[in-house]
C-alpha cells in the first residue's frame, strides 16, 4: 500500500473552479466565491442606501431608483449570497465530517451550484430592462408588485419571481443531496450520536427547506400567473386576496431565517469547544433543540402579519408559539457558555467571530421576544425596529458566524493558513461597525420611523446619521477580509491537516484533501465528538492515521 | 520512502454500485415528500379563495361537469393497480408480461390526459374568470403536467427494460416511477374530491 | 463523567461579590425599563400606556438576561483563558442535566409569563372590531372614568391611495386631507384602500393597521392627548410611499364641533399630496427614475390642513 492516498494535494489548478466539476469540495468553493461577489454587489447597494438616508430628504437618488436598491439589497443579500454561501459550507464541511468521499449526487449537485449565477444574472439584468429592477421589496407583497407601469411581459418583477422560483428549485435539489449525504453516507461507527453538531443542523435547516421552499414556489407561480396571465389569486378586484399570498411568502421566509441561523448554531458548536479545548457542553441537547427549533418554526409564520387583519385568537395562538422558540434556542447559548466555562481559551480569530457573534445573537433574540408580543409588534412592525433586529442576526450573528467558519476551515480546504492579523482587524471592523450601523435604528422604530423609505421627518436624522456612519465601516471592514483570502490563499504558509489540533474526520484528512477525501479507506469511528481532554482516539488506528499524515507533510 | 499501514480498505463504504443506487431512490422519495407541499399550498389556497368568496362561480357558469371526469378518475386509479401488477411480474422475471402492463398503464395515463384536454376544450370559462377559472386551471393543469411527466418516465423505464443487464445494478428507476405514478394518483384523488365533490 | 467537580463550591467572598454584581445587574435593569419610556413618542391614546407598559416590563428582564449572559461571557474570557503557551486541553466537562433542566424550564416559565401578561394586554386593546373600554385601575377610572366614555365612538372613513390619505366625517359632510379628532372621545376609523395594501400607523397611539384592497376595516381607539401627530404609511406601496404622510390633530370638543361647523361650510379643493406635487416636479424637470404609477389626483375635500406644521410625535 502507498502512502499516497494520504499525502496533501497541490491544491487544485484554478481552472477547476470554473469548470462543471462535481467534486463537492471545488463545488464549495464555487458556491462561496460566489455569494461573495454577490455579497459585494449588494452591500454597495447598502453603501447608496445608507448614503440616501444620511439626510431627510430623497436628495441623491430618484425614489424609484431607492426603491429598487432596497428591493434588490435584500434579495441579493438572501438568495445570492446567503442561502448559496451556506450551502457551500455544507459541501466543503458535510462530505468531510462525516467520512464520505462526495455528496450523494454529485451531477446533482454541480446543476445546483450552476443554477446560482444564472438567476444572479436574471436579477442583475433587472436592472437594464426598461421598467427597472423590481421595487416592492424583497417581499414582493401584491398588489403593488402586480402593477407593472410600462405593461410589458419581461418587466423587473417577471425577472425577480422568475429568480427566486429558480432560486427555490436550486435549493431543494440541494437540500434532497445534503439530506441523503448525511441520512446514508455516514462512516462506519458514525451513528446519529456520533455526528458533529454541524450535521445536524444541516440536517434540520435541509429539511426546512424541503418542507417550506415548495409553499413560497407556490404562492410566487400564483404570482407570476397574476402578473402575466391576468388571473386574480391575489388582486382584490378579480376576487381574490393579497393576504393569501402572505401565508404563503411566510410559511417558507419564517422557517427560512432558521435555515439561515441553524447552520450558525452548527459552526458555534463545532468551534466552541476547539477553541475552549473542552467538549461541547451538553452535545445530545444542542443536537436535538436542533429539531424543536424546525417544529416550532414551522408553526410561527403569522407573527410576520400580525397587523395585517387576522383574526385575535390567530394573533395569540402564533404570539405564543414563536415565543416558544427562545427555549431551545436558550438551550444552545447556555451550552456554547457551559462550554467556554473553565475552558483553556484562545481568542483566536474564528473564535472572536464567535463570541462576538454569540454576543450580537443574544441582543437579537432579546429584541425578538419583543417583537413576538402582539402589543409591541404592532406598534414596530414595518419599522426600523424589525429591520434593526433581521440584521443583528443575520449580520451581527449569521455573517459573522460565517467568517468564523471561513478562517477556521480556510486551512483545511486551501492547505494554506489565513494571516491571523488581517483576520483580528476584521473583527474588529465588523463588530464596530455593525453595532453603530444597527444599534441606532432601535430608538428609530421605537419612535416610528417606517422602514423602506426613501426619506423621512427630521427628527429621525441623529441615529439615522449613526447607522450610516456604521454602514460605511461594514464597507471598509470587508477590505482586510479580501485581501487576507486572496493573499493567504495565493502565498500564506502551508498549513498542517490539523493546525487547530482539532478533533473531527475532516482533521484526518490531508490538507487540501484528495478529490474523493477517505475513498476506500474510511476509518471507523469509535468515540462521540468533542473528546477534548479525554484522551481518546477518535477512529480505529487513529495514531497509524496521524503519523502517516504528518511524515507525509514532512515529505514535502 | 516507507510506507505506513493505513486502516483496511472498508468494503461497507464503497461508493459504486449497490450504495448509490439505493441513494438514488432515498433522494427521490426526498423529493416526492417535497413536491407534495406545492400541491397542499395550491389546495390550501384553493381551500380559502373558496371558503371565503362570495360569489365563487363566474356568471354563466352553474358547476363542473363530473361525470366524464369520473370516469378519468377511474381510469387513473385502474393504471395505479395495473403499475402493481406490472412490477409484480417483473419481481417474477415475467419481462414480457412487464411491458404489456407497463405499457398499459401508460396508455391510461395517455387517455386520462386526452380526457383533460377534452374536458378543458369543452369547459365555458377561462383563466381569468375569477378565481374559480384560475384555481381550476392551475389545479388541473399543475396535475396534468405531473401526469405528463409521469408517462414520459414510464416511457424511458420501457425503452430501457428492453437493454440487456439494465437491472443488474439495481431496479431504483422503476420503483421510482411507480411511486411518482402512485403519487400523482393520489394527488388526484384529493384534487377530485375538492373540485368536483364539494359543493357549495 | 459529566458534572462539575462538587469540591468548587464559591467560597464566601465570591458568593458576596455574585450577590453584589446580580444585585448590580437587576438595578441597571429596572433602570433601563424607566429609560424605555423616553425611546417611545408620547402617550397619546389610551392603548399607549398598556404598550408602553407591556414594552418597559420586556426591556426590563431583557436587559437582566442580556447583563446575564454577557457578564458570563466576559467572566470566562478573562478568567479562563489559556496561559500563553499552554496547548493542553481542559477539564472534559460534557455536560450536567440538572443545568439542562433549569436552563431549559426557567426560560421557558419566562417566555410563557411575559406571553400572559402580553395576552392580557392584546385583550384590552381589541383592536379588530369595536374596543371595550377596558382601561386599568387608575385615579381617573376611580373618579367616574373618562368623561365621554359613554359617547358613541365617532365615525372617521379613511381612504388610503397612491399616495394620500382622505378623511371623512360621514354625517358631518366634512372631508379633509388633516386628521381631526376629539380629546377623550372613541373614534372608529373605517380604513378602505383604493389600491394596493397601505399602513394606517400614528406612532404616538400606538396602533397600526393595515389596509387592505376589497375589504373595509374598522378600527378604535381613544385619543388622550392634545396636540399634533404624524400619520405614516407603514405597509409599503410604492414610489411615494415614505412621502405618503398626514398630520392628526388632537383637540378639545369645542376646538373640533368648531372646526368640523367652518369645513362642512369650506368649499372643496385639492387636498395635501406631497406625492403628487414631487411627481409633477418630475415630469416637467424631466428627471431620471424607472417608470412609475402614476400618483393619484390629490383628494376634493373641505379642509386640506397642513403637513409641515412641527409636530410632538
Amino acid at each position: 500500500m502507498t502512502s499516497t492516498v494520504l499525502s496533501p494535494q497541490p491544491p487544485a489548478s484554478w481552472r477547476h473552479y470554473f469548470s462543471f466539476s462535481t467534486d463537492a469540495k471545488v463545488i464549495g468553493i464555487q458556491y462561496i466565491v460566489v455569494a461573495f461577489f454577490f455579497f459585494l454587489v449588494a452591500g454597495l447597494l447598502a453603501m447608496i442606501i445608507r448614503g440616501e438616508l444620511l439626510t431627510p430628504a430623497a436628495d441623491l437618488v430618484d425614489r424609484t431608483v431607492y426603491n429598487g436598491l432596497y428591493t434588490m439589497h435584500g434579495t441579493i443579500m438572501l438568495f445570492l449570497f446567503i442561502f448559496p454561501v451556506l450551502n457551500g459550507l455544507n459541501n466543503l464541511l458535510i462530505p468531510t465530517m462525516i467520512g464520505a468521499p462526495d455528496m450523494a449526487f454529485p451531477r446533482l449537485n454541480a446543476a445546483a451550484f450552476w443554477m446560482v449565477p444564472i438567476f444572479g444574472i436574471l436579477l442583475i439584468a433587472s436592472f437594464f430592462v426598461p421598467s427597472g429592477p423590481a421595487t416592492s421589496g424583497w417581499w414582493s407583497y401584491p398588489p403593488v408588485s402586480l402593477q407593472n407601469p410600462l405593461g410589458q411581459l419581461i418587466s423587473g418583477e417577471f425577472l425577480w419571481v422568475l429568480a427566486v422560483a429558480l432560486s427555490g428549485i436550486s435549493s431543494i435539489l440541494g437540500a434532497v443531496n445534503f439530506v441523503t449525504t448525511i441520512l446514508r453516507m455516514r462512516a462506519p461507527g458514525m451513528g446519529f450520536f456520533r455526528m458533529p453538531v454541524f450535521c445536524w443542523t444541516a440536517l434540520a435547516a435541509q429539511s426546512l427547506q424541503l418542507i417550506g421552499l415548495p409553499a413560497l414556489t407556490g404562492g410566487a407561480v400564483m404570482l407570476l400567473m397574476d402578473l402575466t396571465l391576468g388571473t386574480s389569486f391575489y388582486r382584490p378586484e378579480g376576487g381574490g386576496d393579497p393576504v393569501l399570498y402572505q401565508h404563503f411568502f411566510w410559511f417558507y421566509s419564517h422557517p427560512a431565517v432558521y435555515v439561515i441561523i441553524l447552520p450558525v448554531f452548527g459552526i458555534f458548536s463545532e468551534l466552541f469547544p476547539v477553541y475552549s479545548r473542552k467538549p461541547l457542553f451538553g452535545y445530545v441537547y444542542v443536537a436535538l433543540a436542533s429539531f424543536i427549533i424546525v417544529a416550532l418554526g414551522l408553526i410561527v409564520w403569522v407573527h410576520h402579519m400580525f397587523p395585517s387583519g387576522v383574526a385575535q385568537w390567530m394573533r395569540n395562538l402564533f404570539m405564543v408559539t414563536t415565543m416558544l422558540i427562545a427555549v431551545p434556542t436558550g438551550v444552545k447559548v447556555f451550552a456554547w457558555l457551559g462550554t467556554m466555562w473553565r475552558g483553556k481559551i484562545r481568542l483566536t480569530t474564528p473564535m472572536l467571530f464567535c463570541i462576538g457573534g454569540l454576543f450580537n445573537f443574544v441582543f437579537a433574540g432579546i429584541t425578538g421576544v419583543m417583537l413576538a408580543t402582539v402589543p409591541v409588534d404592532i406598534h414596530v412592525s414595518n419599522t426600523y425596529f424589525v429591520v434593526g433586529h433581521f440584521h443583528y442576526v443575520i449580520y451581527g450573528a449569521a455573517v459573522m458566524g460565517i467568517f468564523a467558519a471561513i478562517y477556521h476551515w480556510f486551512p483545511k480546504f486551501t492547505g494554506r493558513m489565513p494571516y491571523e492579523g488581517l483576520g483580528k482587524l476584521h473583527f474588529v471592523l465588523t463588530f464596530l461597525g455593525a453595532n453603530l450601523n444597527f444599534l441606532p435604528m432601535h430608538p428609530l422604530g421605537l419612535m416610528g420611523m417606517p422602514r423602506r423609505v426613501s426619506s423621512y421627518d427630521p427628527e429621525f436624522a441623529f441615529w439615522n446619521v449613526l447607522a450610516s456612519l456604521g454602514a460605511f465601516l461594514l464597507g471598509v471592514s470587508i477590505i482586510p477580509f479580501l485581501l487576507n483570502m486572496i493573499s493567504s490563499w495565493a502565498r500564506g504558509p502551508r498549513a498542517t491537516h490539523n493546525p487547530w489540533n482539532a478533533i473531527g474526520l475532516e482533521w484526518l484528512l490531508p490538507s487540501p484533501p484528495p478529490e474523493d477525501n477517505f475513498g476506500e479507506h474510511v476509518p471507523t469511528v469509535i468515540s462521540p465528538p468533542y473528546g477534548y481532554g479525554k484522551n481518546e482516539p477518535l477512529v480505529e488506528h487513529q495514531a497509524e492515521i496521524e503519523r502517516a499524515l504528518t511524515l507525509a507533510e514532512a515529505n514535502r | 520512502m516507507t510506507t505506513t499501514p493505513l486502516p483496511p480498505a472498508n468494503p461497507s463504504a464503497t461508493h459504486e454500485g449497490g450504495h448509490h443506487a439505493n441513494h438514488n431512490l432515498t433522494g427521490f422519495i426526498i423529493f416526492l415528500c417535497s413536491e407534495s407541499v406545492i400541491f397542499l399550498a395550491f389546495f390550501s389556497g384553493y381551500a380559502i379563495l373558496r371558503g371565503s368568496a362570495l360569489n365563487w362561480l363566474p356568471p354563466g357558469v352553474e358547476g363542473l361537469e363530473w361525470r366524464m371526469p369520473l370516469l378519468n378518475t377511474i381510469v387513473l386509479v385502474s393504471s395505479s393497480l395495473t403499475m402493481v401488477a406490472a412490477e409484480h411480474f417483473k419481481a417474477k422475471e415475467k419481462l414480457g408480461l412487464f411491458r404489456a402492463f407497463w405499457l398499459l398503464t401508460m396508455a391510461m395515463g395517455a387517455y386520462f390526459l386526452y380526457g383533460q384536454a377534452v374536458e378543458w376544450g369543452g369547459l365555458k370559462f377561462g383563466l381569468t374568470s375569477g378565481t374559480f377559472g384560475a384555481t381550476f386551471y392551475l389545479l388541473t393543469g399543475f396535475h396534468g403536467l405531473h401526469v405528463a411527466t409521469g408517462v414520459l418516465l414510464m416511457g424511458l423505464m420501457l425503452v430501457k427494460s428492453f437493454i440487456p443487464g439494465n437491472y443488474n445494478g439495481g431496479e431504483e428507476g422503476v420503483k421510482a416511477t411507480s411511486l411518482f405514478w402512485h403519487f400523482v394518483d393520489v394527488i388526484w384523488i384529493i384534487l377530485f374530491a375538492l373540485l368536483y365533490v364539494w359543493r357549495t | 463523567m459529566s458534572s462539575s467537580s462538587p469540591d468548587r463550591r464559591l467560597g464566601g467572598v465570591s458568593l458576596i461579590a455574585l450577590a453584589v454584581w446580580i444585585g448590580l445587574v437587576v438595578a441597571i435593569s429596572i433602570w433601563m425599563a424607566g429609560q424605555a419610556q423616553h425611546w417611545l413618542p408620547v402617550q397619546a391614546s389610551n392603548a399607549a400606556p398598556l404598550v408602553d407598559g407591556l414594552f418597559r416590563f420586556e426591556t426590563g428582564v431583557g436587559t437582566f438576561v442580556f447583563l446575564g449572559v454577557i457578564s458570563v461571557m466576559a467572566w470566562t474570557m478573562l478568567v479562563h483563558r489559556a496561559e500563553k503557551y499552554d496547548e493542553s486541553d481542559a477539564e472534559p466537562i460534557e455536560g450536567n442535566t440538572r443545568l439542562e433542566v433549569i436552563w431549559t424550564v426557567i426560560p421557558l416559565v419566562l417566555v410563557m409569563a411575559i406571553a400572559w401578561y402580553a395576552i392580557q394586554v392584546n385583550t384590552e386593546l381589541g383592536v379588530l372590531g369595536p374596543m371595550e373600554h377596558i382601561h386599568p385601575l387608575n385615579a381617573q377610572e376611580e373618579r367616574g372614568g373618562y368623561p365621554t366614555d359613554r359617547l358613541p365612538p365617532e365615525q372617521v372613513d379613511v381612504i388610503a391611495r397612491q399616495w394620500s390619505w382622505e378623511f371623512g366625517y360621514p354625517g358631518r359632510n366634512v372631508s379633509s386631507t388633516e386628521l381631526h379628532l376629539e380629546l377623550d372621545r372613541p373614534v372608529t376609523f373605517r380604513l378602505v384602500s383604493e389600491d394596493v395594501l397601505h399602513g394606517f400607523y400614528i406612532p404616538a397611539f400606538r396602533l397600526k393597521q393595515d389596509v387592505i384592497p376589497g375589504r373595509a376595516i374598522d378600527f378604535t381607539l381613544t385619543p388622550t392627548r392634545l396636540g399634533r401627530y404624524r400619520l405614516r404609511d407603514s405597509q409599503f406601496s410604492g414610489t411615494w410611499f415614505a412621502a405618503n404622510q398626514a398630520d392628526v390633530v388632537v383637540e378639545s370638543a369645542e376646538e373640533h364641533a368648531s372646526w368640523l361647523k367652518q369645513g362642512a361650510a369650506a368649499p372643496l379643493q385639492s387636498g395635501l399630496s406631497p406625492a403628487a406635487n414631487e411627481y409633477a416636479e418630475r415630469q416637467t424637470a424631466g428627471r431620471s427614475g424607472w417608470p412609475t404609477v402614476v400618483p393619484a389626483p390629490p383628494p376634493q375635500v373641505n379642509v386640506p390642513g397642513s403637513s409641515s406644521l412641527p409636530h410632538d410625535a
